[in-house]
């Protein structure tokens, strides 16, 4: 018995579409989904992409007795669906067709991650002449997710009128579930060999998918994976208690499954040990611990460096790992770093602590061998070319867009490598911030300022008055934010001279504390600074501060 | 990154929370919510170590009179641990908050009357 599930409240009717609601698999008549269950997995199988979609759409078309079935593709921009495969449609892929997010059928499958019924082509909205051309006159449609994140979309057509039901939309369902990782993955590696891919997923999952954001500071790296072998290679950049930042990188010995899995476990364990705030010599002596606890051989080099950009002081010690270089306007240069021995490669392993200022401006790089290395070339001048290579780079961003530029052109990676950079940014004169109302922005306030108060001169304790008045004063713009869209504040400072002026502005209004121990925040400012003005009306709030640098 | 931690030890009646890093808008809260929890019936005196604060504004100040009320609601006491030394002290002094509370130089201090 085929039914008409409701259409559901939360979607805008459009002409001749119907959006049904997910279904129980279990609904589905077993034999059916089991002929799909059995699709194997491409990225793990010797099926490539093209033989997996066309296996798909074979089964699909007849677990549902269909007369089409069309796979559509989200691109990388993310804004248009492309005819990835087809059965009885071939025109489709053959015609490159692109639907825009939201549009007609399958646009809107895909934007509202809804199943669609559309019982009479004729009479809907749908916006690809193919599917009427063919003659085709019900649809069903259900979009393609892999962990939330909407890859495609996969219908079915019938060139008779057909009321698509409850028990075709399970079986449509469960095709989709069953295809969508495969699919992504095999997107992503369908140009690699097997073992090779599940040795990249790895590495892939274990490298950081976002670097750490951290005020006073930009970061960047690049990882590319050998053509024939994943390595252990490893680099990472996370936020340190204080506003400091961690900056490693490293290369487990070996090649395969067992270096990527090794590469995992000492990242973590870095970065486990560099939260509980010690210096990078200390943590690299607990990660050789770590080394030396575990069962198998292992070996690794490593590096790693505690920036504080307060004032720029970078701390660094290197287990055997390749010496660290610094670029700034007079051109690269290494830094004599006591090389001291692998991870896990001594009972004993020591590693001493250098430490160094970077200056604003300037940017701290570190690299794995497989960026320099060559067949033949003495190590010292490979080193040698590589700060040449990187000396002019102007920011983070651009000393790792140069360190692998002559990889990315090779035709063959015989290593895997690494590059990882971090640049002390130069605070500019006039401040200028513009934040999220949101308590956790507070944080990144007190060290911008805190750095911009040490560059105009502040002592500790003007600065620490300082901060604390201003940090006051964001607080208010915070609070007093009730925007139902996300609301954001500025704060701008600057000097002339002696006299600092730090402005903070709203869009809220401003309203008289209330409640019991509110209202203090004012008082604070008013005694922290020489002059204090409060400007509010309909369009918001301002705050205008000013004091003499020391007083 | 989590701006503090708190850290909590039992001393006969009292029990001490020793709170590191900075306390504002953003986690005062949740600070004043792990105290409560921790500060049990039996409890006669809360020492709130604030000796390796660095930052504190009107937020962790609102933390502390909350706690100081609830407590003496309980009859129980507040006593606040904040060096001369310590980077929070001209905080609380803009903030006219010294005085209101019982302030001292060190745990132990804290700690002789319970």
């Amino acid at each position: 018995m085929e039914g008409h599930p409701a259409e559901a409240p939360r979607h805008e009717p459009r002409a001749g579409q119907v959006v049904l609601p997910r279904v129980d698999a279990e609904l589905a008549p077993s034999d059916q989904v089991r002929v799909l269950y059995r699709l194997s997995d491409p990225a793990l199988s010797e099926l490539g992409l093209d033989e997996f979609l066309d296996e798909l759409l074979v089964r699909v078309r007849d677990a549902l007795s269909v007369d089409t079935v069309a796979i559509l593709l989200m691109d990388e921009e993310g804004q248009q669906l492309v005819a990835r495969a087809a059965n009885g449609i071939e025109e489709e892929v053959e015609q490159g067709v692109r639907i825009p997010l939201g549009l007609g059928f399958a646009g809107r499958i895909a934007a509202e991650r809804a199943a669609i019924f559309i019982a009479d082509v004729d009479h809907a909205d749908i916006l690809n002449p193919i599917l009427r051309e063919k003659g085709i006159r019900s649809l069903l449609g259900v979009p393609l997710i892999v962990e939330g994140d909407l890859i495609g979309v996969l219908h079915v057509g019938s060139l008779h009128p057909r009321t698509f039901g409850e028990s075709d939309l399970a079986v449509l369902q469960v095709a989709a579930v069953r295809a969508a990782p495969g699919i992504e993955r095999a997107r992503l590696f369908s140009a690699l060999e097997q073992e090779h891919r599940v040795a990249i997923l790895l590495q892939r999952s274990l490298l950081p998918k976002r670097l750490a954001q951290i005020v006073g500071v930009t970061a960047a790296a690049r990882y590319l994976p050998a053509t024939d072998e994943v390595g252990g290679d490893w680099y990472d950049v996370f936020e340190l208690p204080r506003g400091r930042v961690g900056v490693a990188i490293g290369d487990v010995v070996g090649h395969g499954l067992r270096a990527a899995t090794l590469m995992g476990q000492l990242r973590t364990a870095l970065h486990a040990y560099a939260i509980e705030d010690r210096g990078p010599g200390s943590t690299l002596e607990f990660v050789d611990r770590f080394i030396q606890a575990m069962p198998d051989d292992a070996m690794a080099t490593a590096a790693y460096a505690v920036l504080d950009p307060l004032d720029g002081t970078i701390r660094v010690a290197s287990a055997g790992h390749l010496p660290p270089v610094i670029v700034g306007e007079s051109g690269g240069r290494l830094l004599e770093v006591t090389p001291a021995t692998p991870l896990g490669a001594f009972s004993y392993g020591a590693y001493r602590e250098h430490e160094m200022v970077l200056r604003p401006g300037e940017t701290l790089i570190f690299y794995t061998d497989g960026l320099i290395e060559r067949p033949e070339v003495p190590l010292e001048r490979s080193i040698d070319e590589f700060v040449d290579r990187v000396s002019g780079a102007t920011s983070a961003e651009d000393a790792c867009r140069l360190a692998v530029a002559n990889l990315v052109a090779a035709e063959k990676l015989r290593d895997d490598a690494a590059v990882v950079a971090i640049q002390n940014v130069t605070v500019p004169a006039e401040l200028r911030m513009w934040l999220r109302a949101d308590p956790r922005v507070l944080a990144d306030v007190r060290r911008a300022l805190r750095r911009w108060l040490r560059d105009r001169g502040a002592d500790e304790r003007s600065s620490n008055e300082i901060v604390l008045a201003v940090c006051e004063a964001c607080t208010n713009a915070i609070e007093h934010a009730y925007s139902p869209a996300p609301a954001h504040f500025e704060l701008r400072a600057r000097a002339d001279g002696e006299l600092l002026e730090i402005v903070v502005t709203d869009s809220g209004q401003w309203r008289p504390p209330h409640g019991e121990h509110r209202g203090r925040g004012l008082k604070i400012i008013d005694d922290a600074m020489d002059e204090v003005q409060l400007n509010t009306n309909e369009r918001g709030t301002r705050i205008v501060m000013r004091r003499s640098v020391t007083r | 990154m989590r701006i503090s931690d708190v850290r909590f030890s039992d001393r006969g009646t009292a029990v001490v929370a020793r709170v590191t890093g900075e306390i504002d808008l953003s986690n005062a809260d949740d600070i004043g919510a792990a105290i409560a929890l921790e500060v049990t019936n039996r409890a006669r005196v809360l020492v709130l170590d604030l000796a390796e604060v660095e930052y504190l504004d009107s937020a962790g100040m609102r933390l502390i009179f909350r706690l100081q009320e609830r407590l003496r609601a309980r009859s129980q006491t507040l006593r606040l641990v904040i060096p001369a030394a310590s980077a929070i002290h001209d905080a609380l002094r803009l903030a006219g908050v010294s005085g209101v509370v019982e302030v001292l130089e060190t745990v132990d201090e804290a700690l002789g009357g319970a």
